[in-house]
């Protein structure tokens, strides 16, 4: 499978007196029609390692490489509009807009059918997003990530707040994304159900990332 | 979705915001209107009343150099004469290429007796008949009398140049005599000399003097005996081939704001200046431009000052909004949406409110412009102090042929009342301008300080 991003030597460390490391000569390559998840303790990176992949944040250290190519290089908010759709926890919708207004942010497209397989009604998809419910939220969000042409997904704690049946819904709708249409997700998660859906589990601990085997993930790992 | 769809869905959406939004800026613009037009209006009344106080340039004959004149022992005594240049019409029209002046008026001097009619008696110092002095003028219209309101014409039309052998009298005299317009009256050179003809003039209007007269006049200055004349009979009567403005030409300027500019381009011009000098009155003007000016900056501070405080109160509401809409712009940042996209949409969705609120404001700053206007000069009305008129330094030059000084009627030079305010399309175009400034300056003012911050920031801020 082709390598969509790749971070060398990825590092950071926050603008504080000690300019503390949390990222620390990271090597990673993702690939698309793979659905990655990264877990590790609160505080160790998981974050900023994505909004570095995302071109939230420009790295202290090191490169992020899409399809070979420096995202600096490229511009940030040009690959953030081209090549990845993100994901948040607490849905991020845009409050005066409807479900399929959100959805048109980042797409052409007819909005309704993306929104329609995700499970919600023409109806719902026409009313303010603040009269939805928190998993509606969700599945809006995602058809917004959906929607866009960007190949990378990057989803953090996509399911931190909804109940156990939405997030495994969510969690399947993800897997589908990258099995049925080619993207390349990318799932920073405390799950443990969420990770072990994923393809590739990496562990980030101490400014380090390494990948998991599937076995090891039990009911703590992620915390 | 782009900007444009953004912008006009949080405008459609938003509606308290956009409500109070508009409520701001249409009351803003109301007031920028309604100042705009009144200065305007009160400019316009400004450039009138210059114009109606007016002001000018006298070219006189410099009487002070002794070389001017030539002193000759005749029977009787001294006699004295001026031998220095004539003003003539040669100098009237170098001085009238000048960039600035309107008309002019050349005044001749001379003094005659009645032959077929009486003057109004007044003291008598010597036995013999009695006599008045008169000028001769291009144009009767701009003789200082008649700008001064001191004569107003009453019946008939004033002299232009064209005239020959014609005369304005007052009312005084035409009732004593019995004369009316298209009657003629016969005068004489009182010149001692002697040997000068009998010159008959045509009545063609008729004056009323608004100067009281004093108890002590000689019938030479009584006012009431002016008789003015065209030039052509003042040649006559003094038995000269060309006409020589003794008594000086006046020019008269557009704007009196622009008297000394002028002076000093006559003072540059090709006459013999060791014959000549030059006197500027231009102290109606003076009297009256001070509450002109104070009533002009006035209005200019008070746009200047709603312009200001609505742009603070603008920056503080959007500062404040834009500070509330962190979540918002963070979500567009992710989609990548550039950050200058976001102020774009900021500044669209202001203009689109400011569009409708200054639209409406026409209306409204028609509605009170007048009003406020009203209410703004009968205030500067009051506090106007009373204009005294000063008589210039070499106010000398500007008194009566028999040396007393003319006085202003200064009824009309008080500041103008009742002025017409109308708000133009000029003004709503300058709001549009300004305003659209004024919105720019304050999104972008409101917007940096979420915009210095990076993307990842502002998420984390929003978790």
């Amino acid at each position: 499978m082709d390598i969509l991003i790749e971070v060398k030597n990825l590092q950071y460390a926050y603008e504080t007196k000690n300019n503390k490391k949390v990222l620390r000569n990271i090597n990673a390559q993702m690939e698309q029609g793979r659905m990655y998840a990264i877990l590790g303790p609160s505080g160790c990176g998981k974050t900023t390692l994505l909004s570095l992949l995302g071109g939230l944040d420009s790295p202290t250290g090191g490169q992020v490489l899409y399809q070979g190519t420096d995202i600096e290089e490229t511009g940030l908010a040009k690959h953030r509009r081209r090549n990845v759709a993100f994901i948040f926890q607490s849905y991020n919708l845009i409050d005066y807009l409807t479900p399929i207004e959100n959805v048109a942010l980042t797409s052409k497209r007819p909005a309704l059918p993306v929104l329609e397989k995700l499970g919600l009604t023409a109806e719902e998809a026409g009313r303010n997003v603040l009269k939805l419910s928190g998993g509606q939220q969700q599945r809006v969000a995602i058809a917004r990530a959906l929607a866009s042409e960007a190949p990378i997904i990057l989803a953090d704690e996509p399911t931190g707040n909804l109940d156990e049946d939405t997030a495994a819904e969510i969690t399947a709708i993800l897997k589908e994304a990258a099995h049925s249409l080619g993207k390349c997700v990318i799932v920073v998660t405390h799950s443990n159900d969420l990770a072990r859906q994923a393809d590739i589990i990496m562990r980030l601990r101490k400014g380090d990332l390494q990948i998991v085997d599937g076995s090891e993930i039990n009911g703590s790992i992620g915390k | 979705m782009n900007l444009w769809k953004r912008a006009l869905l949080y405008t459609m959406r938003k509606k308290g915001k956009t409500g109070i939004l508009f409520l701001v800026l249409f009351v803003m613009s109301t007031f920028v209107l309604t100042g705009l037009s009144i200065r305007s209006a009160a400019g316009q009344s400004a450039g009138e009343l210059r114009q109606s106080v007016g002001g000018s340039i006298k070219l006189i004959r410099d009487e002070e150099k002794s070389q001017n004149w030539t002193y000759e022992q005749g029977i009787g005594g001294t006699m004295i004469g001026y031998t220095g240049t004539p003003i003539t019409d040669n100098e009237i029209e170098k001085i009238m290429q000048v960039e600035g002046i309107q008309s002019y008026n050349g005044i001749g001097y001379g003094s005659v007796y009645a032959r077929d009619f009486s003057f109004i008696s007044g003291i008598q110092f010597s036995a013999g008949s009695d006599y008045s002095s008169l000028p001769s003028v291009t144009y009767s219209e701009s003789f200082n009398y008649f700008r001064r309101k001191a004569f107003q014409l009453v019946q008939g039309r004033h002299i232009i140049p064209e005239d020959d052998h014609v005369v304005l009298i007052s009312t005084a005299l035409a009732e004593k005599n019995g004369l009316k317009l298209g009657d003629t009256i016969t005068v004489q050179c009182a010149n001692d000399a002697g040997g000068y003809p009998d010159v008959t003039l045509k009545i063609i209007g008729i004056y009323k003097s608004t100067i009281e007269e004093g108890q002590f006049n000689t019938t030479s200055t009584d006012k009431r005996n002016r008789l003015i004349i065209d030039h052509r009979a003042m040649k006559e009567i003094m038995q000269t081939d060309t006409i020589q403005y003794d008594n000086g030409v006046e020019f008269f300027v557009d704007d009196p704001k622009e008297i000394e500019r002028i002076t000093a381009e006559i003072q540059k011009l090709d006459l013999d200046w060791g014959c000549f000098k030059l006197t500027v009155d231009n102290s109606a003007y003076e009297a009256v431009s001070s509450s002109l000016t104070a009533m002009e900056s006035m209005v200019t501070g008070l746009i200047i000052g709603i312009a200001a405080v609505s742009a603070g109160v603008l920056a503080l509401i959007l500062h404040m909004w834009i500070r509330q809409r962190v979540r918002e712009t963070g979500i567009l940042l992710s989609v990548g949406v550039s950050k200058s996209g976001i102020i774009l949409q900021h500044i669209v969705e202001t203009m689109v409110i400011a569009l409708a609120a200054f639209g409406l404001s026409y209306f409204s700053g028609s509605l009170i412009a007048q009003g406020t206007s009203d209410l703004l000069f009968a205030q500067a009305a009051e506090s106007q102090p009373d204009i005294e008129l000063e008589i210039p330094d070499d106010g000398r030059e500007y008194l009566d042929l028999t040396g007393e000084y003319i006085p202003y009627d200064t009824t009309e030079m008080v500041s103008p009342k009742n002025i017409e305010v109308q708000v133009t399309q000029n003004h709503l175009f300058l709001v549009y301008v300004m305003g659209m400034c004024i919105v720019m300056l304050s999104v972008t003012l409101a917007s940096r300080s979420v915009l210095k911050m990076k993307p990842r920031n502002i998420l984390s801020q929003m978790s």
